[in-house]
């Protein structure tokens, strides 16, 4: 589903996201209280340790996690509250590749889960390839490749569906600093190319000096110098 | 230290793989100590049976010349004899009875000398049918011959000696005359072929005082026996218990250097047995084995679901420095762990098992074979976990690189064993070693002339064996082939349900052949254990009781004494009773075959086919119902045996000329009969060769119209009261035989081996085994995916998208497992009915199909999948947490 965002709306508008796990004595405070706003062609680097709440944070504004409470819109995309290929595009950390499909197959599947031929996806996946110039890769297996390589079909996979939000969870926290550099260059170019707006969530200074928004976490709390993003403990 | 680190990270982390890979020993623990157990108590019983069903265990007859007190003193002082008594016996020209004008002289008879309280001592020898079994008493056949009755005097002829009269004091039956009147000693080809008509028993001082002249002047028509019981301290098996009174019996012999030859009613008896305790012992190995083998692959399946995990986790270790020893001490670790936990709840399950169904945890056995039964399955269990867990681990470590160990699918190549057509070549030698085994007509029982011992044909076992394992890896390459090949196919199938995705999923699908294979060859392997089990033991109940009737003729049967005139008529009588649905008569007579003397009866085709039950596979060149329609629309018509008709070279239409007794004058006189079919089974009729005619015909041929025995068919009521009932009506003038005392008599013949314990538990682990093939196997599959279903989820898959995968997955294994495993169970089923042949008397005319366990057996499986697919699609449509912290 394609949505073309609305200009001066947010893509996605966050509001006292909480999110716990647990009950009782057990209870973590994964996020606390959470507010903020994407628009865009914004490209923000999110910055924090480890267990900050960083992953939690992009979980919820994805749409894949629900929030204990507060809540998340999107107000630019229709409020399209799901994934789907079109509004948002998330790159995960670790491989996240289907080990069962083609690199091609892999790339399509998006597009085929929100509605498209088998024909459309297919080609639409093999332009996403070509761009990132991974078209050599096509009809290997996702075990077959390299970590840079995964990583760089799953960001195929990505903009394959033309999304207007990428949120990239450390994307490259498994990645050498070269193939991380790639990595983040193809993102960078992609949402510079498209207009989209781009999250990232890293602890490495050097990536995020390349991103002129800069937001952090600690111990759940998001912390930003930026009026978009606030938080309130 | 490692081992325990991984050991307790195992049981914290990754608790579902240990007990599902658990649970797979114990279904293979609980099913070897439950059958094995079964065996040994099975065989104990055979013993027990075959020992108590003999009266006088030894029968030791002094010979000419020899002192028999001297005889009698050896044998009471032999080792083991517990109880010794002498019999004599004299032979008589005949006994006479006059009763008012008439005089009933009998035949050449016998009369034996018995202690006063012989009756106590050998309990099951004499059986009182009127007035009192001490005294002078008569045999029930010889007082119907004489129309003897209690109070009557009988006098007995001696040869050379004047006629001595003796008064009845009772009349017994002899249910054991075949072996109270054998020659001892002589050969089975040599026995006489009918106890002697007429016997009469006296105490022995009055044998003494009749028959001691006869002993010096005509010592040929007089012998003495000694009656011994042994003490039954005998062995649990029948063949270690023949084995053992066999050899006492030539010892004593050895003892009595001459004087006396033992007759070994027990040795005998036990040699019965022991045929049958090794068709109990196939029985094990074609319905056990395949049963616990198919658990073994069960717990590989289910401990190769989680090969890819444990594969990584080796990368792991092995990437942090572990060696290949570490490594495979890590899997044997938990290979240990699984047979412990396994093995506990596999012995309990059989111990439960054995208390409900037969009563005791030990299944009626001793406590010591149940516990070395328990210690063999326990190491059979451990086999199957060190070849599932173990052996992987060791192999994977040995051959797969750090990365390679890491990759999940893998582009797959044909296993070795499918290039070289392993399973066509297996299924080959099955068919090759079937018709082999066909042509030397099934015989799985050894028993060679000359040779005391008698021994298990395992050849024949290798049809099977062969056919299972061939049958198991051609499913796997039909599964794998399909959906190697079929993958454009199967996505036009699933378009319908999955639309855009279907190609996606085929093409999944396809790369993960071999995980599926392995799914619908187990559903497959399961269907055909569970159907092919049931199936043969429904088959095998259905012969038993069959061939019970068939052995008693009808569910009741009245057997008249020889020289008792009994009429069609009495018919009306026995039909008035109540319980009696239908009544028909035989007439049993004897027919000179050429120079073959051969029994022949008389039937009324109107009424047999009523009163019993007359199988198409008795005869042939017609059915049942079209012979005997046959044989009432051609009085003179004719049912022969197959030798008869090899012999006499006879076609349909050829006319026989037999020659039957007159009635009158009972000489032979020759009777015209037309062949018109064969028979090779008959209510009451002998195995080897006899001749069934209309009973009309045949009365008016011979002038005589005297019943044999009438058949007596008592529907759904109760046969042992029926039969009470028509023995105050017949008296003692005939033998009354219920079929279900029959049922307990033939337990010593080759349909005795009760299969009804081996049926329960073997069909209660076939639902097991169903269920876990199905349910387990397949949830453990897509459980080990549930990270490739949370990134579909993460990728925004609808939960009917997810469903798609799911399903599409499932109904392949599912339907695809149970076709093939229906159509294969179906083949082997007759694989096995014609292979153990044997055990059938008479052979099956047709599969007995318990359609009820059958559905039981369908929908378990669906009721496992459903489960399964349930389970995981509501895992899928919402990743949990910790999935997604993992993406």
């Amino acid at each position: 589903m394609n949505v073309a965002p609305i200009p001066g709306v947010p893509v996605v508008d966050a509001v006292d996201l909480r999110r716990e796990y647990g009950t009782g004595s057990a209870c973590v405070v994964a996020l606390a209280d959470a507010t903020c706003r994407i628009f865009s062609g914004q490209q923000i680097a999110l910055m924090g340790p480890s267990g900050s709440g960083k992953s939690t944070l992009v979980h919820l504004l994805a749409g894949i996690d629900t929030p204990t409470s507060g809540t998340v819109t999107w107000p630019a995309l229709a409020n399209e509250p799901h994934l789907r290929p079109g509004p948002i595009g998330v790159v995960f950390q670790a491989p996240s590749l289907l080990p069962p499909l083609t690199v091609v197959e892999n790339v399509a599947l998006p597009l085929l889960l929100g509605g498209a031929s088998g024909a459309e996806g297919t080609a639409a996946a093999r332009e996403a390839l070509a761009l990132l110039e991974l078209d050599t890769l096509a009809d290997k297996l996702p075990e077959e490749l390299s970590g840079g390589q995964a990583q760089r079909v799953a960001i195929a996979r990505v903009l394959a569906g033309n999304p207007k939000l990428i949120l990239a969870d450390e994307p490259t926290g498994q990645l050498d600093h070269e193939t991380a550099t790639r990595v983040i260059d193809v993102l960078i170019a992609a949402t510079d190319a498209s207009g989209a707006a781009l999250l990232i969530n890293t602890h490495d200074p050097v990536i995020a000096a390349r991103f002129s928004v800069h937001w952090s976490m600690h111990d759940g709390a998001l912390i930003t110098t930026s009026e978009q993003a606030t938080t309130r403990c | 230290m490692l081992i325990f680190a991984w050991l307790r990270g195992l049981v914290r982390r990754r608790p579902g793989r240990l007990l599902a890979t658990s649970a797979g020993v114990a279904i293979a623990v609980g099913l070897l100590a439950s059958i094995g157990t079964f065996l040994s108590s099975s065989k104990a019983v055979m013993t027990q049976r075959a020992s108590s069903s003999v009266p006088v265990d030894w029968q030791v007859e002094t010979q000419p010349g020899a002192d028999p007190g001297s005889v009698l003193q050896t044998v009471r002082t032999f080792p083991g004899i517990s109880n010794a008594t002498p019999v004599e016996f004299a032979r008589t020209p005949g006994f006479t009875l006059t009763t008012g004008d008439t005089t009933q002289t009998t035949g050449a008879g016998v009369v034996l000398g018995i202690a006063s309280d012989y009756a106590v001592r050998f309990p099951g020898v004499l059986r009182t049918l009127a007035g009192s079994r001490t005294g002078v008493v008569l045999a029930q056949q010889t007082a119907a011959n004489l129309r003897a009755t209690v109070g009557d005097t009988v006098t007995i002829a001696r040869a050379g000696l004047p006629d001595a009269s003796v008064r009845i004091d009772g009349i017994v039956d002899l249910p054991t005359a075949d072996s109270l009147f054998q020659k001892v000693g002589a050969p089975s080809s040599a026995q006489l072929q009918a106890p002697p008509d007429n016997v009469l028993l006296l105490p022995d001082t009055v044998w003494h005082r009749l028959f001691d002249e006869l002993s010096r002047s005509r010592p040929d028509l007089v012998t003495t026996q000694v009656h011994a019981a042994v003490t039954r301290a005998l062995p649990a098996d029948p063949s270690a218990a023949f084995g053992s009174v066999a050899a006492q019996g030539r010892n004593l012999e050895l003892k009595l250097a001459g004087t006396g030859l033992v007759g070994n009613n027990l040795g005998a008896e036990l040699d019965k047995a022991r045929s049958d305790s090794l068709y109990a012992q196939i029985l094990f190995l074609f319905l056990g084995i395949p049963g616990a083998v198919l658990a073994g692959v069960l717990t590989s399946t289910v401990a190769a679901s989680g090969a890819d995990r444990r594969r990584r986790d080796q990368a792991l270790l092995r990437a942090r420095g572990a060696t290949l020893r570490q490594l495979v001490r890590l899997g044997l670790a938990e290979a240990v762990i699984v047979t412990v936990v396994g093995s506990a709840v596999g012995i309990g399950l059989a111990a439960i098992i054995g208390a409900r169904t037969f009563g005791s945890a030990t299944f009626g056995t001793r406590a010591a074979t149940a516990v070395w039964w328990a210690a063999a399955s326990v190491a059979a269990g451990l086999l199957v976990a060190v070849l599932a867990i173990a052996r992987p681990a060791w192999r994977d470590a040995r051959q797969l690189t750090v990365t390679a160990a890491r990759r999940t699918v893998g582009r797959d190549h044909d296993p070795r064993w499918m290039r070289w057509c392993a399973d066509l070549i297996l299924l080959a030698g099955a068919a090759v070693v079937f018709w082999f085994t066909g042509r030397g007509g099934y015989k799985l029982v050894l028993a060679v002339e000359g040779v005391p011992t008698i021994s298990v044909n395992y050849w024949a076992f290798l049809g099977p064996a062969l056919a299972w394992l061939g049958g198991g890896l051609l499913f796997y390459r039909l599964a794998v082939t399909t959906l190697r090949v079929g993958r454009r196919p199967l996505g036009s199938v699933l378009r319908p349900f999955t639309s855009a995705l279907s190609s996606t999923i085929a093409a999944s699908m396809s790369r993960q052949r071999s995980l599926l294979g392995r799914g619908l060859t187990l559903v497959a392997l399961s269907v055909v254990f569970a159907g092919s089990t049931s199936v043969f033991n429904s088959t095998y109940q259905v012969q038993a009781e069959v061939d019970a009737v068939l052995s008693n003729g009808a569910m009741v049967s009245v057997v008249e004494s020889p020289g008792h005139d009994v009429h069609p008529s009495f018919a009306d009588q026995l039909d008035h009773i109540p319980g009696v649905k239908s009544v028909t008569w035989v007439q049993h007579r004897y027919a000179y075959v050429g120079s073959d003397l051969q029994d022949l009866y008389g039937v009324d085709p109107a009424t047999i086919v009523k009163a019993t039950k007359l199988r198409d596979s008795y005869f042939q060149g017609g059915t049942a119902s079209q012979l005997m329609a046959r044989l009432a629309a051609q009085p003179d018509a004719a049912l022969v045996s197959l030798e008869t008709v090899k012999d006499f070279q006879l076609t349909p239409g050829d006319t026989l000329k037999l020659r039957l007794q007159d009635g009158n004058t009972k000489q032979f006189r020759p009777v015209t009969f037309t062949y018109a079919g064969v028979v090779s089974e008959f209510p009451s009729a002998p195995s080897d060769s006899f001749i069934v005619a209309n009973a009309a015909y045949v009365a008016q041929a011979t002038g005589s119209d005297t019943v044999g025995s009438f058949l007596i068919d008592t529907a759904h009521n109760d046969s042992s009261a029926v039969t009470r009932r028509v023995e105050r009506v017949v008296g003692t003038t005939a033998t009354v035989n219920d079929v279900a005392s029959k049922r307990r008599k033939i337990g010593t013949s080759l349909t005795s081996v009760e299969l009804s314990g081996l049926t329960r538990v073997e069909l209660g682990f076939a639902l097991v085994l169903a269920a876990a093939a199905s349910g387990l196997v397949l949830w453990l599959g897509l459980a080990e995916r549930k990270r490739t279903f949370a990134i579909a989820a993460a990728l925004g898959a609808t939960p009917r998208q997810l469903s798609g995968f799911i399903w599409s997955e499932s109904v392949f294994v599912t339907a695809g497992g149970l076709i093939i495993g229906v159509f294969s169970g179906w083949v082997l089923t007759q694989m096995l009915v014609k292979v153990l042949t044997g055990v059938f008397d008479p052979p099956p005319s047709g599969l007995s199909i318990p359609w009820g366990y059958l559905a039981l057996v369908g929908g378990i499986v669906l009721a496992g999948v459903l489960t399964a697919v349930a389970l995981i699609t509501r895992a899928a449509r919402r990743p949990t947490t910790e999935m997604l912290r993992d993406l």
